[in-house]
Formats: C-alpha cells, structure tokens, sequence
C-alpha cells in the first residue's frame, strides 16, 4: 500500500493508513506516508486523487474512518482543526479566504496564536498585556510583508487586491502563526508568473529559515523545481514517492496521469 | 377519543402541513433560501379564497359537504398565491444582490408585508368561511373517530394535489429538471438546464400548494392574518425532519409533524398511564406532553433532527 | 480631531451617510424640542419614548453583538429579552407566584443569570448549526420560551402576567425617594400653556438616567471588544469560519461568547423595560421584539454600534410615530401599519443599502497599539462598503 514510502526519522507530519469514504467511494484509501522536518514535500496526483481531502484529514477538517494523523509526535487523529493548529500544524486554502470589511493589515493579524487580547476577560482586565502584544504583532505583520514586499496594501482592504496578492497575504498571515509545517493548498493557482515566482521564492527563503512545507500543486514545473521529497497520490492512495527526478521518471506515474488511474 | 380517532385528526391536519412543506423544501433548495414568508403565503391563499366565495357564493351544488363556489374559491386562491410568489419573486428577490443569508432576512420582510397588508384590509380577528359547520360522519362515531365531511374533503383534494406533483416530478420533462435542481443545483446549471425558468415555476408549485394548505387551514381551524406565520415553524420542522431538498422527504416529515402535534394528547394519556419512574420524572413528562406544548414538542424534533441528522431523517448521514 | 475644536473640519470628515444622518438626527431633534417648547408632546412622555429608544439601543447593541460581530443569526432575541424582563419582574413584584419582593438589584443579577443559562441551553445544540439552521432553530427554541412562560402559571402568572413591579431605584437610598421630593416645577413657555413637571416626570427621569447607564456601559464594553484581538477573530468567524478553524482559533467557543455577551444585553434590555412598563405579560415575547431588533441592527449597519443606536431611535419613531399617525390623521390600526413598516425598511435596506446606513467604516485595531506606532491611517473607501448582507458561505 505504501511503498515507495522513504524512511523518515525526524518526521513533522506522519500519516498512516488513513482512510475516508463519501457514500462507500474511497477518498482516501490506506494513504501512508511522512513529511521529513526541514523538507519541502510536494503532494502531487491526478485530478480526483483524493490531495484535498488528504488535506482536509490531516488538518482536521474531516474526521477520518480509519488510520491516523501524527504531528510532532503527538496524534491528532480526529482533533479540531483549532486543536491541530495548535499542535503546530497550519493550512491554507487553494481559493484565497476573503475577509470582508478588514485591512490587509487587520486581516494579517489574525495570524498569531494565542494572543493575550483573545480572551475577552483580559481586555478589561489586563488591557496592557493586550497592548503590548497587539503591538508586537503588528510590528510582526509589518516586518512580514516587507518581507513579502507588499507592504505598501497594509492599509488596503483585503477584498480589493488581486488573487495572486491575496495568496501572498495568506502566506504571510499563515507565517504570523509560526507553523512547525504550513500545508499550501495550490499556491500558486490562478497567479500571475510573476507572482508565482515571488511565492516560490518566500516558500524558499522561510523553508530556509526552518519551515517545513507541504504543498498541493497542479503546476508541475513549479513543484519539480521547490519540492523534493515528492508523494505522488493516485485514487487516495500514495504511489510512490520520490526526488523529482524519480517521480518524473517513474511509469506508474506517468500511466496514473495518462490513464486517469486504471 | 381513541387512538384512531387522533390518528383520523392527525391524518386532516398532516394533509395541511404536507401541503406547505412541499412547497418550502422547493424552494429551500432551488431559490436557495430558508423563505420565512413562506407561511404568510398560505395566510394570502385562505384570504383570497374567502374573498372569492363571498363573491361567488355556493354557485348551486356541493361536493362533501363543500358547495362549488368553495372548490372555485380554492383554485382562485391557489392561484393568487402562486401570482403573488412569482411577482415577489421577480420585483424584490431576483435584483437582490445578496447571499442566501439576505434573501432570508429579505423574506422577513416580505412575510410581513404580506400580513400587514391582509390585517390592514381584514383586521386582525377571527374569521370564517360563510359554510355551515357539519356534524362528524355518524357511522365513523361508534370507532371514536369525529371526523366531518369537509376534513374528508381536505385529505381526499391534498391526496390529489399530491398526486398531481408525484406525475408531474416524475413524468414530465420540467419536474425532472425540478428534482435535479433541487439535488444539486450547481451540476443542474453546468449541465445546461435553464435554471430561471425552473426556479419560476418552482415558485409557482411551492406557493400554489401553500395556498391550498392556506384554504384548508382555514376550513380546518379558523382565519386570521396570523395563520400561516404561526404554522411556519411547523412547517419548516417538517422540512428539516424530511431533509431539505428533497420533495417525498417533505411529504414523509409533514405527515409525521403533522401527526406528532395531533397526538400529543393521546401521548399524554400513554404518559398518565405508563408506571414511569423515578416519580419526578413521570410529573415532569405529565407537565411536558400536553396539548398546550405540541408545538414545542415539534420544535425540539426539529432542534434534534438537525443536530444529528442535518440531511433529513431520510437523508445520507452527516458530513 | 474633536468637534469642539474645530467644526467645520469634523464635519468635512464625515462620510455623505453620517451627514445625512446628522442632518437628520439635528431636524428631528429641533422638531421634538419644538414640540415640548409648545407644549404638543409631554416631557414626561418625551422622557418615556427616550427610554424606550434607550432600551430598543440596547437590544441592538445585543443582537450586534451576536450578528454584527459574528454573524450569528439569532431569532430568539424576544426570549432573550423577556427572560430580562420575568426574570426581574418575578424577583421584585409584590404579585410574583415565587419570590417577589426583592432589591430590583437582587432581579439584575437573577436577570442576567437566568438569562446566561438559557443562552447556554440555547446555544450548546445550535451554535455548531450551519447559519441558515441556527435562524430555524433559535426561532423555534425562542417560541418554546414564549410557550412556557404562557402556561407554566405557577411560575410566571401565564397570560395574566406580572403586575406591581417596583421602580428600578426601591430601596435605594435617596433615589427611591427623589420623585416624591422633588418639588413639582411650572414652564411657562407659551402662555397659556403651561408645562408641568411633577412626580411622575422625575420617576422617568431617573429611567432615562437608568438607561443611559446601561447603554453607556455596554457601548464602552462593545467599543473595546469589537476593537480587540478578540472582536478580530469574531469578524473573521463571521466572513469565513474555516478560516479562522485552520488558523487555530476556537471557533466554538467564540461563538459561544459572543452569543452570551449578546444575550446578556438583550436581558439588561428586559430588565429595563420591566421597570419602566411595570408590568410585564407573554406578550413581550411576540417574535415581533426579535425583528425590531434585527430591523435596527440591519438599518443601522450591522457590525456597527452607533449604527445600532441610531436603529434604536428609528424603531421607537416607528412604534410610537405610527400611534400618533392613528390618533391624528389616518384611521388605521397602528399594529399592521407598524408590520407594514418594517416590512418595507428591511426590503428596503437589503436592495439599496445591504451593508447599512452607518457601516463600520474604520480599520479596527486596538487604539493603543496603532497610535504608538503613529500610523493613525484610515483606508481612502470605507472598508466595509462592499457588501453587509452576510458573509460568504
């Protein structure tokens, strides 16, 4: 079921034998496999290959029928998606989340975990402690997107930008959380080249600086040339994984996207 | 009364409440909105009616115990409820730019604008169709069963009109693009079915059958402009029991709605004489199962239903 | 800026619907003072209808708690309410079927308690409901309410209701005696036509006082929440829940809070209008309560306060403008023409207007952290402009 799978010893994310049915079709049919600390891991297959909802498993969003879901170690298996959060996990969504009536400043701020001004008792309570948390953050948010170099839509609202910026902005915010592993649903979908690239140097430049990523593309070239490991899921199950040179070279996969799976 | 004689009630006003769920569950899945005027839409179809036999009359014969200008009176008032609906529909709803979430609270509005302008007209008390009241069917009487002509007459035209809508969902080329619509109205609009003209006419049955419902709960009870929003809730408890979307389901949560309220008092007898304890237990269930809260008994199903089974009772389980 | 200070600038700052509402707000003000002045409207009534827009203010600061800050759509706000109302009402009137008698201080806190648990029986099952259900569902649950309190007589009087509720201030020091001290004062403004103000025109003043507090109260509490980290991740629940859930946040339980801090609100609304009506009936919890609420958060903007506010005043020009209306010209029973009315705004509003006369307009960050950081900036377009019918689903 899962070979190819490559041996991990420090794993961030591991998943084993997990599965999920929608009305007795198999979405994800006993997927197993581990995403190494420090990687960028790309998840790639078919149309219909069950990647999103793998996704959805994994974070939380779906409860699965069967298998488990460990992060850091701990299982997460059938926790909220806010309790996987915390574990360290984080995720973005392939159609950017729009968030009506807020600046991309405001909406950046939703990143950041456990912030002491979420608790209602302490804004009356405490309200320095909210102070000065809420200031670090928005000297965090600031300092992101200038690294992002778009610091200049701080103060825009964050439905009037374009979808290749809302990607960049979610990346951002996703960042704002310090995930221990960011799943990047399709980054790069429906943006601009130019764009893409600007993306595909940030997952460079944060994995760098010790994120690891596990990212859902279409745009083969894009992944081939950011990912290593690759998994490659056909009909929810992994198989095979590999360098991108193994995957690319590899028949069965090939046949999987030539075939539609058989 | 004996348990037949509630199950004979029961089936009378389940008939009333089968007839506006059809209507609401259509529309809850194609207009893609929980309509909240929905029952005000019956209050419009029992107005009409009464308004049109006062201005036929009886023209001549009757139908158990129903003289036809009664008969005639209900098309009139089915049909103005449909008009109505379209016209809402076309005038307020459709130039809407706003997401389901709007068009609900839209039809809060609409639902009182509906009964403002019945109770600015009609005044706000009771009222009656001008038809002698009927004694219940003598023979029925020795089963415990107090049902009259007219109830006979209220099931026998809903079974008709029910009828009606099973041909036309499953024979006609427009009801099977309803049913497919209402099972998934994205795959319905790729798939090139002209979604508007469908919608239309959805407006058209779903109302028209409210409007029946309307007149019937108007023969069965009484009028008054608050009729139908009373029953609302009634019915959209039917709707979630049947789960949304899904015509047979309608039919199935209306009749068991319907019942459930009507038996509420037979309930309470089995309650009384069931040894339930501890004794505290059996008070409360006394104080709880009477007729005074069958409307509450259905809201709490309705509650429950979608807290475990959001699809209907019928329906795939929860995802 | 203040307006004190400079005027002309405060005004040229504001958008085209707060001159609006402005100009609006100052004609109708100078029409009711005229009105006094001349003795047509009786300052002791005046002082009632300023209550009861105070009390309507407040179930709009409630509900825009629950659905402007978080999209909730909660259709038991008449329940909320009423549990304010019996709540009070049963702990202080002398003909209350159980306790009766108490401090109304004593009918605050009991208020306010009942009202916590029913909100957390109401919201334990719905709040995890899709938006849509939770309408249904609170709808439903809030006619359960009504239900009970109508035919539970040993607990509530059923529908003969609870008479001989005390003033807010019995048993307080000073204040439970201040009308009846107070010296009866004579306006003589036009002659001829006398204004007087006696007792009873004290006893409301000291309701408007009460209001005044509670509305100020819970506009400073709800200014600083919808501010905070906190209110930021209510608005996200409202426009995407998923997000919010893969961001790491409890959506839940924020839903939670917001649906308590609301409810909260409503019963405060309850428990002013007991001592200002004096008797409380079932008929308090007609779902009719819970769409004047829902008429003035729309109207006013939902997720904006003052919008809420202004809403609140809307709502009592309605009720009371549609009885004068009766009185003085049309023959038509106040009642329809009340439902008509509010029919029409929220059409109205939902096709011209969907985001609301005074939408919230301005980045919301906590105060502090932005001024340190001296970026006081405001987007050019108001920020909610787009759209306010609901988020997206």
């Amino acid at each position: 079921m899962s070979e190819g799978a490559l041996p991990k010893e420090d794993a961030v994310l591991r998943v084993d034998d997990l599965q999920k049915s929608f009305g007795g079709l198999a979405a994800t049919d006993h997927a197993t496999f581990a995403v190494e600390r420090g990687t960028i891991t790309g998840l790639i297959g078919p149309n219909g290959a069950g990647k999103s909802t793998l996704f959805n498993l994994i974070s939380g969003f779906y409860e699965p029928d069967g298998g488990t879901v460990e992060v850091n170690g701990t299982d997460v298996t059938g926790m909220e998606p806010y309790e996987v959060a915390e574990h360290g996990l984080i995720r973005t969504f392939q159609t950017p989340r729009k968030l009506e009536g807020m600046t991309v400043r405001e909406a950046m701020l939703v990143g950041p975990r456990n912030q002491p001004g979420e608790s209602f008792i302490k804004l009356f309570a405490t309200p320095g402690s909210v102070s000065e948390s809420e200031s670090a953050n928005l000297a965090d948010a600031e300092r992101i997107l200038e690294d992002f170099e778009i610091d200049h839509l701080a103060t825009q609202p964050a439905t009037d930008i374009s979808g290749g910026q809302m990607k960049l902005v979610e990346l951002a915010r996703a960042m704002l959380a310090e995930p221990e592993v960011l799943l990047l649903d399709e980054p790069v979908a429906g943006v601009n080249p130019t764009l893409a690239k600007k993306l595909k140097e940030q997952i460079r430049r944060l994995n760098e600086q010790g994120t690891t990523f596990l990212l859902i593309e279409h745009d083969m070239e894009f992944v081939m040339d950011l990912a290593d490991p690759i998994v490659v899921l056909d009909q929810g199950h992994v198989l095979t994984e590999g360098t991108p040179e193994g995957v690319r070279n590899d028949d069965r996969v090939i046949d999987a996207y030539l075939g539609g799976g058989t | 009364m004996t348990v037949l004689g509630y199950l004979a009630n029961g089936l009378v006003f389940s008939s009333i409440i089968v007839l506006g769920s059809i209507g609401l569950s259509l529309v809850y899945s194609i207009a893609d909105f929980a309509n909240f005027a929905h029952g005000d839409t019956m209050t419009i179809g029992a107005y009409t009616a009464l308004v049109t036999f006062g201005a036929v009359g009886g023209l001549g014969g009757a139908v158990l115990g129903l003289p036809y200008g009664f008969f005639l009176a209900l098309v009139v008032g089915i049909a103005v409820a449909a008009i109505v609906a379209v016209g809402t529909e076309k005038l307020i709803y459709e130039p809407l730019d706003v997401d389901s979430i709007g068009l609900l609270i839209t039809s809060i509005g609409i639902a009182f604008i509906y009964r403002a302008v019945i109770q600015i007209r009609f005044g706000s008390d009771f009222t009656r169709f001008g038809i002698q009241s009927l004694r219940p069917i003598e023979t029925l009487l020795p089963y415990g069963v107090r049902v009259t002509l007219h109830d006979v007459a209220i099931v026998a035209s809903a079974v008709v009109l029910v009828a009606g809508l099973h041909v036309l969902l499953q024979y006609t080329d427009l009801g099977r693009k309803m049913r497919a619509m209402a099972d998934n109205p994205d795959l319905a609009r790729v798939s090139g079915i002209r979604t508007k003209r469908v919608k239309l006419w959805t407006w058209v049955i779903g109302a028209g059958l409210a409007g029946a419902g309307g007149v019937f709960l108007g023969l069965f009870n009484q009028l008054s402009p608050r009729m139908g929003f009373n029953l609302l809730l009634v019915i959209f408890a039917a709707v979630i029991l049947g789960g949304i979307g899904s015509v047979y389901g309608a039919m199935a949560g209306g009749f068991l709605i319907g019942m459930i309220t009507q038996l509420t008092p037979f309930f309470s007898n089995v309650v009384e004489a069931l040894p339930i304890g501890p004794g505290w237990l059996a008070t409360l269930l006394e104080n709880l199962i009477t007729i005074e809260y069958a409307n509450a008994i259905a809201f709490v199903i309705m509650v429950v239903v979608l807290l475990i089974r959001p699809n209907g009772i019928a329906g795939e389980g929860a995802t | 800026m203040s307006f004190l200070d400079d005027p002309k600038g405060a005004f040229a700052d504001l958008t085209r619907p707060e001159r609006w509402v402005l100009g609006v707000s100052v004609a109708f003000m100078l029409f009711l003072l005229g009105a006094l002045l001349t003795g047509a409207l009786g300052p002791t009534y005046f002082l009632f209808l300023v209550g009861l827009a105070g009390m309507y203010a407040l179930l709009s600061f409630g509900l825009n708690a629950q659905w402007g800050f978080t999209g909730l759509i909660n259709f038991s706000v008449a329940a909320f309410f009423g549990i304010g109302a019996y709540g009070s009402a049963l702990m202080t009137a002398e003909s209350s079927p159980i306790a009766g008698g108490f401090n109304p201080l004593v009918g605050l806190v009991v208020a306010l308690v009942v009202a916590l648990v029913l909100a957390l029986l109401i919201g334990i099952p719905t709040l995890r409901l899709r938006a849509d259900y939770l309408a249904i569902a609170s709808l439903g649950l809030a006619e359960v309410v009504r239900l009970v309190v109508l035919n539970e007589r040993w607990l509530t009087n059923g529908s003969a209701g609870v008479r001989g509720i005390p003033s807010f201030f019995q048993g307080w020091p000073v204040l439970s005696t201040f009308p009846e001290t107070m010296p009866g004062l004579r306006l003589v403004v036009i002659p001829g036509s006398p204004i007087i103000l006696g007792t009873s025109f004290w006893q409301s003043l000291l309701n408007v006082l009460l209001v005044l507090t509670f509305a100020g109260v819970t506009f400073f509490v709800l200014r600083r929440a919808h501010q905070s980290p906190w209110g930021r991740v209510l608005r996200t629940i409202r426009s995407d829940e998923d997000l919010a859930r893969a961001l790491g946040k409890n959506t839940y339980s924020f839903k939670m809070q917001s649906f308590i801090l609301g409810s909260l609100i409503m019963a405060l609304a309850g428990v002013f209008y007991t001592h200002l009506n004096l008797y409380v009936g079932p008929g308090d919890l007609d779902p009719i309560t819970t769409f004047y609420a829902w008429v003035a958060v729309i109207l006013g903007g939902s997720g904006s306060n003052r919008g809420a506010l202004f809403g609140g005043i809307v709502i009592v020009t309605i009720r009371e403008g549609t009885r004068f209306l009766n009185d003085v010209a049309l023959p038509i029973d106040p009642a329809p023409m009340r439902l008509l009315l509010i029919g029409v705004v929220i059409v109205a509003v939902m096709r011209y207007r969907p985001q609301g006369i005074l939408p919230p307009q301005r980045e919301l960050i906590w105060p502090s952290a932005v001024d340190d950081r001296g970026t006081p900036e405001t987007p050019d377009s108001g920020v909610r402009e787009q759209k306010g019918g609901g988020g997206d689903e």
